[in-house]
């Protein structure tokens, strides 16, 4: 009985016609795809892509060389020298960010006790020679510059939450 | 049993405890952790912090476990409900004024506080109030204060009080507004000062060269020797890729307790100063250029060959290791010379057949301690080996009578039994001498120095101390080790022992001159003290002598050669001088043709023998700065460019290996009676004549520790080096 019924279907292409279907009834569907990069999908906040540092109103720079993120971040990715600032402060004097060994797994940003680091949601970047992977304290301070903006609303919307 | 055990119930398991102990004693012997912020096993009880409060049967209330005695049946429950509540109320307490600011403190990560916080603390803070904030001090250049962090468990100012002897740090006001501080505005000033960084609980009291450049967890921490003194304080560097961020101590119960000495604490900023040598560099008329390690290496080699041995001269700095002491001896051997000598600031050399095997102290360190009556003879000891002059003062707060003759005034901070100084050394120790043989002879050896001497009260007053000791013992420093009649000082140190019974030892220069003795680093022994056939050139001879060729070791002619008066002019008078040395120093861009960099005690595996004898090898630390290389590195390559035999060693173990399978057993005797006699001084025992080298002037890294320059200390003894 199965045997005839199999012969059937191959002869009137029966499977054939079952795969078509699912391309016509998608004729009918609103399309997913989008455009990029004229158009762009929706972001949360919470995106995380490349890092920024933050500096407070007044200018100053947050970080006061903690070192919270360098111990925390599991890929190895940040490496933190410290000394006393010009104003007698803890402060950096070096921060780098190796992009290639980065997970962008947030934790630098969780354990950071100013919110200094931060991830932005800028995810469209690229670099054309060697040695551009490696973010450096002028680099990250200048996105957060530029950008400081956008991740002000950001920490603003994700407040509530935390 | 007898007596003095006790049975008492720790968290209801049966204990056999010592009668007085405290509840802390026995709970830490057991392994059982009570907190704690102010008890501190070497200082005195204070039970003011209050956190290690326990509950015991049948008291009404929790009891401080640091102060409470133990008692014959006493139940002691340091987890229970009530113990714990008693500690987490504490804790609450001890959190009202701490500022939240581990983040850039200093001591976040290794802070008592903290991890205690997490253990007894409660996750959010009830209060609400203000908080308290006090004003930093400025409290010398080694040790940075935060004090509105302190939570004013007074270690440090019973570290001051008890330890060092000097109260320079102290409380004011009470309740809220105490404080702690200087009283009047001034530095910390004592050569232990900076172990108040180790004992403070909290980030209070902190390590200022160290201030902000690192972080407890991403250190790796390696242990090493101190090379600064005679002691051989164990220490452990923190090291950052490669680099020493800070130096802190290794507990040795034999030799450094917990402390660590000032020098050997902040000395590791030498090792990175603006003027390391970072390749090799070869004089050409008035310049100096950078040449390679190979055409170095070659140049020395044809200068030595070309110079024939007996016009071959080595110099070794005491504090280099002795692997690098036993290189030099066999390359010594090889070139065919016994111009070799590490005794760069010693000035009289007649007594020398009298030295023993290596110089010792005549007891172990430990041992100091217990003595019964101590003489301390031509020393300026808190600046010598200020480990060894904290045993002399804890000896002499637990009533041993310690005497002082000396030809300076040096300040003990303890009440020293007799302290005589003023005239020569040697002369006042003659009067010792007369005044313990009494009736009877002095030994032939020191009879013509003793001749017509007539001992003062006071001088009689010191020999009846020794004589009268149950265990007596006289320690000889650097002051005698220098003068310029250290022969007769020494054989005057060794028959006054000799007539009192008292146990007699020296202490030596830098960490390893005990080393340098073992190796044969000596113009008269070679290695392990044998006599040499033909003595060659002393110290002072082979700078005095201009030889055609001259190898210095670690040393800077003008800071290190005080065996002669204007070595370094001397010294540019030879054909040839290859400096292996840490450093560019001005002295020996003046007076040397060739220097090859060679690694600083950090950058060496090696062995330092210290004054009572204890072998104690270490490994390199940290990264060789620039191109520089271990000095026995160099020294093999050295010897196999000459061709000599026996220089093919993989590590420095197998050449202390060799070296101390030579050696044997090391013969530790003070007799000092090779025969030879000490005469009449000429005038050379005058206190004038002493050369007293600052604490931290001592050698090359320590020079260029730039904290420890500008220490109250340094500025005073600033330029005092003859």
């Amino acid at each position: 009985m199965n045997r005839i019924r199999g012969y059937i279907k191959t002869f009137v292409l029966w499977e054939l016609w079952q795969g078509l279907s699912v391309t016509f009834f998608n004729f009918f569907k609103p399309a997913v795809t989008i455009y990029y990069p004229e158009e762009k999908t929706p972001q949360s906040p919470r995106f995380r892509g490349l890092h920024a540092q933050r500096r407070y109103a007044n200018g100053e720079e947050r970080c006061i060389a903690c070192k919270l993120c360098e111990a925390v971040c599991p890929a190895l990715a940040i490496t933190i020298e410290s000394d006393v600032g010009e104003d007698g402060t803890r402060r950096t004097t070096r921060y780098d960010i190796d992009l290639f060994k980065c997970i962008y797994c947030g934790f630098c940003e969780e354990a950071c006790p100013v919110d200094a680091i931060v991830e932005t949601r800028i995810h469209e970047y690229h670099m054309e020679a060697t040695g551009e992977n490696i973010l450096t304290k002028d680099k990250l301070l200048a996105i957060g510059d530029k950008y400081d903006a956008m991740i002000s609303a950001d920490k603003a919307a994700d407040a509530k939450y935390r | 049993m007898s007596d003095d055990i006790v049975n008492i119930e720790v968290d209801g398991k049966p204990v056999e405890a010592k009668k007085g102990q405290m509840i802390i004693e026995v709970t830490d012997n057991i392994g059982t952790y009570v907190p704690r912020f102010c008890y501190h096993e070497k200082l005195s009880i204070a039970a003011n912090c209050r956190m290690c409060l326990v509950e015991v049967e049948k008291a009404p209330k929790p009891m401080p476990a640091c102060a409470t005695p133990i008692m014959e049946g006493m139940k002691v429950f340091t987890r229970s409900p009530a113990a714990i509540a008693a500690q987490k109320a504490t804790m609450e307490f001890l959190l009202i004024n701490h500022p939240l600011d581990c983040p850039i403190c200093d001591q976040g990560g290794e802070c008592e506080l903290q991890d205690q916080a997490l253990g007894y603390g409660r996750d959010v803070s009830r209060y609400q109030e203000r908080k308290r904030v006090v004003k930093d001090k400025d409290i010398g250049p080694l040790v940075s204060t935060d004090m509105t962090r302190c939570i004013h468990c007074t270690r440090c100012v019973r570290f001051g009080d008890e330890v060092t002897g000097l109260q320079q740090l102290g409380t004011t006001e009470r309740g809220e507004n105490m404080k702690i501080g200087t009283y009047v505005e001034a530095s910390i000033d004592h050569e232990l000062s900076a172990n108040i960084i180790d004992l403070c609980p909290v980030g209070a009291l902190n390590n200022k060269p160290y201030r902000y450049s690192a972080r407890a967890w991403e250190m790796m921490q390696r242990s090493t020797i101190s090379p600064h003194d005679c002691v051989g304080s164990n220490m452990n560097a923190h090291v950052l890729r490669g680099t020493i961020k800070r130096v802190v101590p290794r507990e040795n119960e034999l030799i450094n307790e917990a402390w660590l000495s000032d020098r050997d604490r902040f000395s590791y900023e030498g090792i990175y100063s603006s003027d390391r040598l970072l390749r090799p560099r070869l004089k050409s008329g008035d310049d100096w250029e950078e040449v390679s390690w190979e055409e170095a290496l070659n140049r020395l080699a044809d200068e030595l060959k070309s110079a024939g041995g007996d016009n071959t001269g080595i110099l070794a700095a005491p504090g280099s290791t002795t692997e690098e002491f036993h290189l030099l001896s066999k390359l010594a051997e090889h070139i065919g010379t016994a111009n070799v000598d590490h005794r760069i600031r010693q000035r009289d050399f007649s007594g020398q057949d009298n030295d023993p095997m290596m110089p010792w102290l005549g007891c172990s360190i430990e041992e100091v301690e217990s003595a019964d009556a101590i003489l301390i003879a031509g020393a300026n000891l808190r600046k010598e080996a200020p480990i060894i002059a904290h045993r002399v003062r804890k000896a002499a707060l637990a009533g041993s009578k310690v005497s002082v003759v000396n030809s300076g005034e040096h300040d003990f901070l303890f009440d020293v039994f007799e302290h005589i100084h003023g005239l020569g050394l040697a002369s006042q120790l003659a009067g010792v001498a007369v005044a313990a043989a009494g009736s009877g002879q002095v030994p032939d050896s020191i009879a013509k120095l003793c001749e017509g001497v007539e001992p003062t009260a006071a001088q009689k007053r010191v020999a009846d101390s020794l004589a009268n000791a149950e265990r007596a013992h006289i320690i000889s420093g650097l002051i005698a080790c220098r003068h310029q009649a250290s022969s007769a000082v020494m054989a005057l140190v060794a028959a006054i022992g000799r007539m009192t019974g008292a146990t007699f030892g020296s202490l030596s220069e830098a960490g390893n001159s005990a080393g340098a003795h073992l190796a044969g680093i000596l113009p008269h022994r070679a290695t392990a003290g044998e006599l040499r056939k033909e003595s060659g050139l002393n110290a002072a001879e082979i700078v005095d002598a201009s030889l055609t060729t001259v190898l210095l070791f670690g040393i800077e002619p003008d800071g290190d050669l005080t065996c002669t008066p204007n070595a370094e002019d001397k010294l540019s008078k030879s054909k040839f001088v290859a400096a292996f040395t840490p450093y560019a120093s001005e002295s020996l861009k003046r007076s040397a043709n060739l220097m090859l960099p060679i690694g600083t005690f950090a950058e060496t595996s090696g062995t330092y023998v210290n004054c009572e004898g204890r072998k104690q090898s270490f490994v390199g630390v940290a990264n060789p700065v620039g191109e520089s290389r271990p000095g026995w590195k160099v020294l093999r390559v050295v010897g196999n460019l000459l061709d000599a035999d026996g220089f093919d060693y993989v590590n420095s173990e197998e050449i202390r290996d060799e070296l101390f399978g030579q050696i044997g057993e090391i013969h530790k005797d003070n007799s000092y009676d090779g025969g030879k006699i000490a005469t009449n001084l000429n005038g050379a025992d005058e206190p004038a004549n002493e050369i007293d080298v600052p604490i931290y002037q001592v050698d090359a890294v320590v020079r260029r520790a730039t904290a420890l320059q500008l220490t109250p200390e340094a500025k005073r003894t600033s330029g005092r080096q003859s």
